[in-house]
């Protein structure tokens, strides 16, 4: 195998970690609660321009700007419950798509007028120099953004297979009622549960500032990629989350290197849809 | 005659005197053929969408397979654009038939993501094929060659052809509504599961359901591009097509036969005016407004703005049949 | 009392014949620009904004000091008696039915007497063909799509130069530098999928063939790209002499970083315009691409001419240099108004006329073009472009030697 087709799958490895990443808030929300968020493109989009914010008004880098944007971000999917989601998650889902892709437009306009379109970047190699690993050039903030994404969500695993919380907002998530009456405030699970992957996306959007351009519409590219993500790896599902996005990237890759980048999309979209056809629960959901 | 019918025809003569009382204008003409287009597209994809419950985020397809097969009859063959709008509903109840089989056995969630992919997929794919021009798009006649070339300067043609064609799609809609198929979608969509159990064929009816409502989506493309004159993959088959669809209708009222002409009525002069009050100092501010305003109807309104009116236009339910929520 | 009433009728209308010459004498010309103000080309647009209006400052304002720049010394178009231009601009919100629907608004409400735009090809065809049927004259600065001049439109003119043109210049400008013993055995062309890339790339495939170069690797690519590391391991891979990358903004961001990430450059690296042009991309990778080759019909040239006094105009006002785009944008309000001023009328008709007979010579415009003149098509055949080189943080003329105001330095050095 040529050292370039290692580097193309490396490459595709990394940037699946990075998909996965910002995926997992995707799943987490749609899972246990059943809502589609439209607006997440956008979510992520916030926090890259809060990473950049960080940086041109204090200089820091992504070290400040993670827990600033994890912290900014879980306020806005708290408030975004508290006062848009939590009344139209009774509703059919019609009502949470018009919802949530209203709130798209309005954060992702609401950015265009504060920043205006201008693209903004982080500067270029604040994080040092490329690793070398045997001939392989793998640049610092795409290994930082993937090592990271990978904690992330081994996390946020963790959390809700292995605490009492994450045991609670499952239980709200399978039988809200049930809940209830054991003792378990459905609206305080759930406002968790938004905290939290709003959060994980806030951790997302600000490593991906470091290697990324940021602009109002950058939420648009980046939110069907998480759809898909999520999709492929089953609803719900944070470790299918992570597969899911290794998957795609690699293979994305892989087909822009080997067929041609105009047809990446099309073999991602194809497999996409054979999954679909055949395991409709996605790679790792529930059946 | 009845209250509710004095309405509607009240209604109905206001909609055939529009383009005379705003004579003034092309601007509001031409307001009102748009409102009257996408209305065309939104009642479409109310019939699977609304009233099957199947949320489909993927008829962009159907929309493009319309609009290309319209200028592929007029770039390949020389023929008016219209003329490949049958060739256009043939393809779309294919392709509807294809993908419609194994994914309405899909649920909820899962078989809006199927349509997204469908619709990307098709979207992808066209950029990268010559014959269908690429990303570079096909332009249709430039100076009209006979009026079938639908190639009008004033906006009052298509209006009265837009309305005439929307009657028609209210019209079917109206029929299945009330018909046997009708009942059953209404079942499926409450709760499926306790349809199937009572022996209605749920998967045949969803899949008729979306066949009808892909053939009159391509429609709806066909003539988009016969106002525009031109079409590229994303203006014919970009998301934000099927998103629109999707939020007229359920702005206005999902299931309800009036529901989606009431959203594009309120979507489409909001879009239009709000750019041309605040576009011009650029700040994208329409958006953001736009945004809200849907925000807000989706937390207090979530059945659409038609709910409001639903005492005044409920008919009597037949005897026996329970009204679905 | 009744010759109280008649003397005051008498002093109204002769109040009101002196302020109806008043208001001739005052009448404004508005002109319509349709450009993308918000979506993904918002910032192209906003910049585009930006210079055509300082250009209306300059046809309104006195500034005798741009000598030969027709307009600049008088205030207002003096061939209607001294009247202003007032440019009215319509979000084409980047798609081809808003960019539609608002050249009928600009045409039927606000009544513009001729219209400007709309930057992607793609809405310049919808919004041109409303105008065309309403018998309004349709200019567009900057929309290179071949089709364009090709549909048989009389109200429809261009003043840049296609991609055809544009293709000769790269071909011209490597020949030489063969010529002078460098090695350019092959080219690779890397172009994003759309109208723009895709008809730069074709012609520039073309031409090459024609002169002898050997195009070893084209890749297209869909625009808005998340990822371009394999596109640039494929350059790595066959390492071409030449690089030509054909991008709007967001993706020439993504391969500046991706080609310094994977460390590749080659020999000459050329892009075309759009994306490497932007301001935006020279702020924030400006670094990574020294020596970078791009095109362009506006560069700031040497101090103290008329580019280099522009310039410093706009650079006051916007706190960066004039982009291309945006000065060819500048150079089709220029033109367009003074062809109003030569027809001394808002008469469309005479608009379109004066535009078909618009004999503009090469020290009279802002952009690099030899000058101004429309063919029967409405495209204008003295457009051309020069090469620039970016040099320290800005883009410098370089080629041809007449026109340059610096030295070619290669190979290029990126980072």
């Amino acid at each position: 195998m040529s050292l370039t087709l290692v580097q193309v799958i490396v490459g595709g490895l990394l940037l699946g970690a990075v998909y996965a990443l910002f995926a997992s808030g995707l799943t987490l929300i749609w899972g246990m609660m059943n809502v589609v968020n439209f607006a997440h493109g956008d979510f992520v989009m916030l926090a890259m321009y809060t990473a950049f914010v960080v940086w041109t008004g204090m200089g820091g880098g992504p070290a400040a700007s993670v827990p600033i944007a994890a912290m900014l971000l879980a306020t806005v999917g708290v408030l975004c419950y508290f006062l848009l989601v939590r009344h139209i998650m009774r509703g059919p889902m019609l009502a949470q798509i018009l919802g949530t892709f209203g709130l798209a437009l309005f954060l992702r306009y609401s950015a265009f007028w504060l920043f205006g379109s201008d693209f903004r970047t982080l500067p270029d190699g604040m994080l040092g120099p490329p690793f070398i690993v045997g001939g392989l050039r793998i640049d610092a903030p795409r290994l930082l953004a993937g090592g990271v994404g990978l904690i992330v969500i081994l996390l946020l695993h963790l959390i809700l297979t292995r605490t009492a919380l994450g045991s609670k907002m499952l239980a709200v998530s399978e039988d809200a009622t049930a809940a209830q009456i054991m003792g378990i405030r459905p609206e305080h699970m759930q406002a968790a549960a938004w905290a939290l992957a709003a959060g994980a996306t806030g951790i997302a959007g600000a490593l991906i500032a470091t290697f990324f351009y940021t602009s109002p519409t950058v939420g648009e590219t980046l939110a069907i990629i998480a759809f898909v993500t999520v999709s492929l790896g089953g609803f719900g599902s944070v470790p299918g989350a992570l597969v899911a996005g290794l998957l795609i990237g690699v293979v994305e890759s892989l087909s822009a290197y080997l067929i041609g980048p105009v047809y990446k999309d099309v073999i991602v979209y194809i497999l996409f849809v054979l999954v679909l056809w055949f395991r409709p629960q996605g790679l790792m959901g529930k059946a | 005659m009845t209250r509710r019918n004095l309405v509607f025809l009240l209604l109905g003569l206001l909609a055939l005197a529009y383009p005379l009382l705003v004579w003034g204008s092309p601007v509001y003409q031409r307001l009102g053929a748009l409102v009257l287009l996408y209305a065309i597209g939104a009642s479409a994809w109310n019939i699977v969408g609304g009233y099957a419950g199947q949320v489909s985020i993927g008829h962009a397809v159907f929309f493009g397979v319309g609009a290309y097969s319209s200028v592929l009859a007029y770039h390949y063959l020389g023929l008016p654009p219209i003329a490949g709008m049958p060739l256009g509903i043939l393809v779309s109840l294919l392709i509807a038939s294809v993908i419609g089989v194994p994914t309405v056995r899909l649920a909820g969630h899962y078989f809006s993501m199927a349509t997204i992919a469908v619709a990307e997929l098709a979207r992808v794919m066209t950029t990268t094929s010559d014959f269908l021009g690429g990303a570079q798009g096909l332009t249709g006649p430039t100076v009209p060659r006979t009026v079938l070339d639908l190639s009008f300067t004033s906006a009052v043609p298509y209006y009265y052809i837009f309305l005439a064609v929307l009657a028609g799609v209210l019209w079917l809609t109206w029929r299945v509504e009330s018909s046997r198929m009708g009942f059953y979608l209404r079942a499926i969509k409450d709760n499926e599961r306790a349809a199937r159990s009572l022996g209605v064929a749920a998967g045949r009816y969803k899949l008729y359901a979306f066949m009808l409502s892909a053939a009159l989506t391509s429609v709806a493309g066909g003539l988009y591009f016969a106002m525009f004159g031109f079409i590229d993959p994303d203006s014919g088959l970009g998301i934000l097509i099927s998103v629109k669809m999707l939020i007229m209708a359920a702005l206005g009222g999902a299931g309800l036969l009036f529901g989606p002409l009431v959203g594009a009525a309120i979507l489409v002069p909001l879009e239009e005016i709000s750019n041309s009050v605040l576009g011009g100092k650029g700040a994208g501010l329409t958006f953001v407004v736009y945004g809200a305003i849907i925000m807000l109807i989706a937390r207090f309104l979530p059945g659409g703005l038609l709910t409001l009116l639903a005492p005044l236009l409920r008919k009597k339910a037949a005897p026996g049949e329970r009204d679905a929520a | 009392m009744r010759l109280g009433w008649f003397a005051r009728m008498l002093a109204l209308a002769a109040a009101g014949s002196m302020l109806s010459s008043g208001v001739m004498a005052q009448q404004t010309v508005k002109i319509g620009a349709i450009y993308p103000l918000s979506g993904n080309a918002a910032s192209a647009g906003n910049f585009s904004k930006a210079a055509m209006e300082l250009g209306v400052d300059i046809i309104n304002n006195a500034h005798p000091e741009l000598k030969d720049l027709p307009l600049a010394a008088t205030q207002g178009l003096p061939g209607l008696n001294g009247a202003k231009i007032e440019l009215i601009f319509a979000d084409n919100q980047g798609t081809p039915a808003a960019g539609q629907n608002q050249a009928l608004r600009l045409i039927t409400e606000e009544k513009v007497v001729a219209l400007l735009g709309a930057y992607q090809s793609g809405i310049t065809v919808t919004a041109s063909a409303m105008a065309e049927r309403h018998g309004i004259p349709f200019v567009t600065p900057e929309s290179v799509a071949a089709n364009l001049t090709e549909r048989g439109f009389k109200w429809f003119f261009r003043t840049t130069p296609v991609a055809g043109d544009i293709a000769k210049a790269y071909m011209e400008f490597l020949k030489e530098r063969k010529a002078g013993g460098q090695k350019i055995d092959t080219i690779a062309i890397v172009n994003e999928n759309t109208e723009y890339g895709t008809s730069i790339a074709s012609v520039v495939k073309e031409e090459a063939a024609k002169n002898g170069f050997n195009v070893a690797l084209v890749i297209p690519y869909p625009a808005n790209a998340t990822d371009v590391q394999p596109q640039v391991l494929q350059l790595k891979e066959k390492n071409p002499d030449v690089a030509v990358f054909v991008s709007y903004t967001s993706d020439a961001i993504l391969y500046a970083k991706t080609m310094k990430d994977l460390d590749w450059k080659p020999a000459i690296m050329i892009a075309d315009n759009a994306g490497f042009n932007d301001p935006s991309f020279v702020k924030t990778s400006g670094a990574l691409v020294e020596g970078l080759i791009n095109r362009s019909s506006f560069a700031a040239g040497k101090p103290g001419s008329l580019s280099g006094a522009i310039n410093d105009m706009y650079k006051k006002k916007m706190g960066v240099d004039l982009d291309d785009p945006s000065g060819r944008a500048l150079q089709g309000l220029l033109t367009l108004a003074e062809a109003i001023n030569r027809a001394g009328s808002t008469d469309p008709a005479k608009i379109q006329a004066a535009l078909r007979a618009t004999d503009l010579k090469a020290n009279q415009v802002v952009t690099g073009y030899n000058g101004v003149k429309f063919d029967e098509k409405g495209q204008n055949i003295l457009g051309s472009s020069l090469i620039t080189q970016m040099q320290g943080g800005a883009y410098v003329p370089v080629w041809p030697k007449d026109k340059a105001a610096g030295e070619i330095r290669l190979p290029y050095k990126g980072w």
